[in-house]
């Protein structure tokens, strides 16, 4: 029997956040850092899953759920964040409904990638200017912001975003490696 | 078809225990105007985001049906979300695209290849299990009837004339905001 891979246990130790904080509701748009993380979500029988088909559907979709009472989590990389300012501004701050978004961290100094580097210089200030409050999770054991996240949102009446950089979703593999 | 004869027959079809989400647009005017009882939620703005706000709607309250009055701008400018809904397929959603082929409250401009395409078409492509599209009252009747006797996901399309629509001189007493706040306490006394 093999042992759980690094990204299978924070997978592991991130959907148990989000259980713990009473999310029922995840939709989801891959990036190879999050791999591990949907596949598990897929597999958690207390969050409905919804793939979707891009990142502002699945703002709209948590926004619902929301609405319906529910609380709710949108996973997708950072790229999914800029495209969907518009989204998270007008629930955020015109509708004020709760949700929190899980976004892998592209493009900073753990990322091997040239195509990446755009992402991680603009993706903080992004966020900022449309007053999306954020955290940002270095390593594995900073996951428990996850579960203070979502009460954060809910709390709020706002979106919280939570940046999850590589070593918090994959361990310490080197930067290129996936 | 008129706009107001469209959510007449939407209406006259309706559980008083349905849910009208009303994307931005025409669509809601209708609705807004026959000051029906029924729980609605105005998704109006952010633009295109309304049919995923109604996915998520239904999926928290799969006790209610949710019925989304659509506009024909708003989901043209994301087509994507069909292909969501139909993988999410929520048996408790339904779908009334009004169609005039403009952005009529932008000014009447119209859609891009307006007229030439079929929202009901692009729906079953994308694997939705029920599609229809009405072009008259009778038509639109007919299909009403079986996308609201199902009991599965669909999406109706009905092609309503221009009419004007100018913005309201006046933005009413209460924010969007206050409006959710209203719209959840109604949903949570049942």
């Amino acid at each position: 029997m093999t042992s759980p891979t690094p990204a299978a246990l924070n997978a592991e130790r991130i959907v148990g956040s989000l259980v713990r904080a009473g999310v029922e509701v995840a939709a989801s748009l891959p990036d190879s850092w999050l791999a591990a993380v949907i596949d598990r979500i897929e597999a958690e029988p207390r969050i409905r899953h919804v793939r979707v088909t891009r990142e502002d559907d699945g703002v709209g979709l948590c926004a619902g759920a929301s609405l319906g009472g529910k609380r709710a989590v949108l996973v997708c990389q950072n790229a999914g964040l800029l495209l969907s300012a518009n989204a998270l501004a007008g629930y955020g701050l015109h509708h004020q409904l709760p949700f929190t978004v899980l976004a892998a961290y592209r493009g900073s100094h753990d990322d091997g990638f040239y195509y990446q580097m755009y992402k991680g210089a603009v993706t903080e200030p992004v966020l900022a200017g449309l007053q999306v409050r954020y955290h940002v999770v270095d390593r594995a054991d900073g996951l428990g912001v996850i579960e203070d996240a979502v009460r954060e949102a809910w709390l709020a009446r706002r979106p919280v975003v939570t940046l999850l950089r590589r070593a918090a979703l994959l361990g310490d593999a080197a930067p290129g490696s996936r | 078809m008129k706009r107001s004869a469209a959510a007449t027959l939407v209406r006259e079809r309706l559980d008083p225990r349905d849910i009208v989400v009303c994307s931005l647009g025409s669509a809601r005017r209708a609705w807004v105007e026959l000051a029906a009882p029924h729980l609605t939620y105005n998704a109006s703005d952010p633009m295109g985001t309304a049919p995923a706000l109604a996915l998520g709607l239904a999926i928290a309250r799969p006790e209610r049906r949710v019925v989304l009055l659509e506009g024909d701008g708003d989901l043209a400018m994301n087509l994507g979300v069909l292909v969501t809904i139909a993988g999410a397929a929520p048996a408790n959603l339904r779908v009334a695209v009004f169609t005039n082929a403009r952005y009529e409250t932008g000014g009447g401009q119209p859609l891009p290849n307006a007229e030439r395409f079929s929202f009901a078409a692009i729906a079953k492509g994308a694997g939705w299990p029920w599609t229809g599209e009405g072009r008259d009252e009778a038509e639109a009747a007919k299909l009403l009837d079986e996308l609201l006797g199902r009991k599965e996901l669909g999406l109706v399309a009905l092609h309503v004339a221009p009419e004007a629509s100018p913005y309201p001189a006046d933005p009413g007493p209460t924010s969007q905001a206050e409006d959710r706040a209203a719209f959840q306490k109604r949903l949570a006394d049942g």
